[in-house]
């Protein structure tokens, strides 16, 4: 993620005119976000981390295609998103996702009793279980959206769908999760 | 957002993801070949060559000592100081499986212009058909493969001329002298054949949306006229 104020259009256009210094900024500024997309929609490390390295080696060499004055980050995410998916199609299969062990003891939480972490931790899993029983589009969507926290916008660059089609998938793979979970709002 | 969706937000939160590590250097080693070019029309080829750069800064032997680059269709052709290793095969080894013509174009999805007299297509991937072919005495491997995209790859080192030329104005690229090393990709670049080396003559050439390829110990002149025959 950008830990320090940067100017992207400037670094963008350094990167443009061949200024290498510029595209490593702008790697480190995104190979996190870039990894934990690949890696949500892949879900192996290997992989994903191949698709982030071909995906940024890709992007510099289509900045001459980048809309100046476009937010970057979508168009990044959508690149490496490709990479990812097209890994995830070679391989016919993706790792399931796990919740963080680490997770059942949040740091600045008040301590749980051991009832409710235990119930805390089961509806987690079952809400994972489910996800991970979706199709493709709805679990990337999912993925996209909640799990990476994109907007609306952002989700249908990465998945290169139009904005409406982002909305409807989620529709129906929220409404696909509340009828698995049932008791579920 | 509504309880689940903020349930999904948690839950993503609590998500068991790998730390990332730091790829920027190997992204800059990669790309550090060539700079792109800001304008439109050159954009696109250039990000295909770049690819291959990419392609072959992944054989370790050729890291760091690429010289050219060459780019025609489907196929990029990059000079380097040291060939990588490389198996032999016959012409007729490793090209895939054999097929009927029209159970090989249902397979690539494309209109094959190969030579419709040999009786078996062979396909490798969903995106590389081949035939062998007899001419002028010697046994001839065509080729053909989507014109965009990056299907294979030739590694040529010093020894090997490589030319540009035309056929039936189109661009065409002759190889020709010592050895090259040939890899094949298919269209996600998923599969990757064991590179191999092949020690007769190619001429590469363009033949509208495909490329064509041509291997076989021919001179110049006999493969053009070949070419020019079946275009």
């Amino acid at each position: 993620m950008v830990d320090r104020p940067l100017d992207e259009t400037q670094l963008v256009e350094q990167a443009r005119r061949g200024d290498l210094a510029a595209w490593e900024t702008i790697v480190r500024a995104y190979q996190g976000i870039a990894f934990r997309t690949a890696y949500l929609l892949g879900g192996s490390a290997a992989d994903a981390e191949e698709a982030v390295q071909d995906g940024f080696v890709k992007a510099y060499r289509a900045l001459g295609r980048f809309r100046r004055g476009a937010p970057l980050k979508p168009w990044l995410l959508r690149i490496v998103a490709n990479e990812a998916k097209n890994r995830r199609r070679a391989a016919g299969r993706r790792d399931a996702l796990a919740v963080r062990v680490a997770a059942e003891d949040r740091p600045g939480d008040a301590v749980p009793s051991p009832e409710a972490a235990l119930l805390a931790g089961e509806s987690r899993r079952r809400l994972l279980e489910a996800v991970e029983r979706l199709s493709d589009e709805h679990r990337d969507a999912i993925a996209c959206r909640y799990f990476l926290e994109l907007s609306e916008d952002e989700t249908a660059a990465a998945l290169g769908v139009r904005r409406g089609t982002v909305k409807s998938r989620l529709s129906r793979a929220l409404e696909r999760l509340r009828d698995e979970l049932g008791e579920m709002p | 957002m509504n309880e689940l969706e903020l349930q999904l937000v948690e839950l993503g939160r609590e998500l068991d993801v790998p730390a990332a590590p730091d790829l920027a250097p190997r992204v800059v080693e990669r790309v550090e070949g060539r700079r792109p070019f800001p304008w439109r029309p050159l954009a696109v080829a250039l990000a295909v060559v770049v690819v291959a750069v990419a392609i072959a800064f992944a054989v370790p032997p050729a890291r760091g000592a690429i010289l050219r680059f060459f780019h025609l269709g489907g196929a990029s052709v990059v000079r380097v100081e040291t060939l990588p290793p490389a198996v032999e095969r016959s012409q007729a080894d490793g090209l895939g499986e054999p097929l009927t013509r029209d159970a090989a174009e249902r397979r690539v999805a494309f209109k094959l212009v190969l030579p419709s007299t040999a009786s078996r297509v062979y396909v490798l991937g969903d995106s590389l058909a081949s035939v062998v072919v007899r001419a002028y005495g010697r046994t001839v491997l065509v080729s053909e493969f989507p014109g965009r995209g990056e299907f294979l790859e030739k590694l040529v080192a010093g020894r090997t001329d490589v030319e540009r030329l035309q056929v039936d104005g189109q661009p065409a690229l002759w190889l020709e002298g010592a050895p090259h090393v040939l890899q094949y990709f298919d269209r996600h670049r998923g599969f990757r054949e064991e590179p191999i080396l092949i020690r007769g003559n190619v001429l590469l050439w363009v033949h509208g949306p495909v490329t064509l390829r041509l291997e076989g110990k021919l001179t110049k002149a006999q493969a053009l006229e070949l070419a020019h025959r079946l275009d």
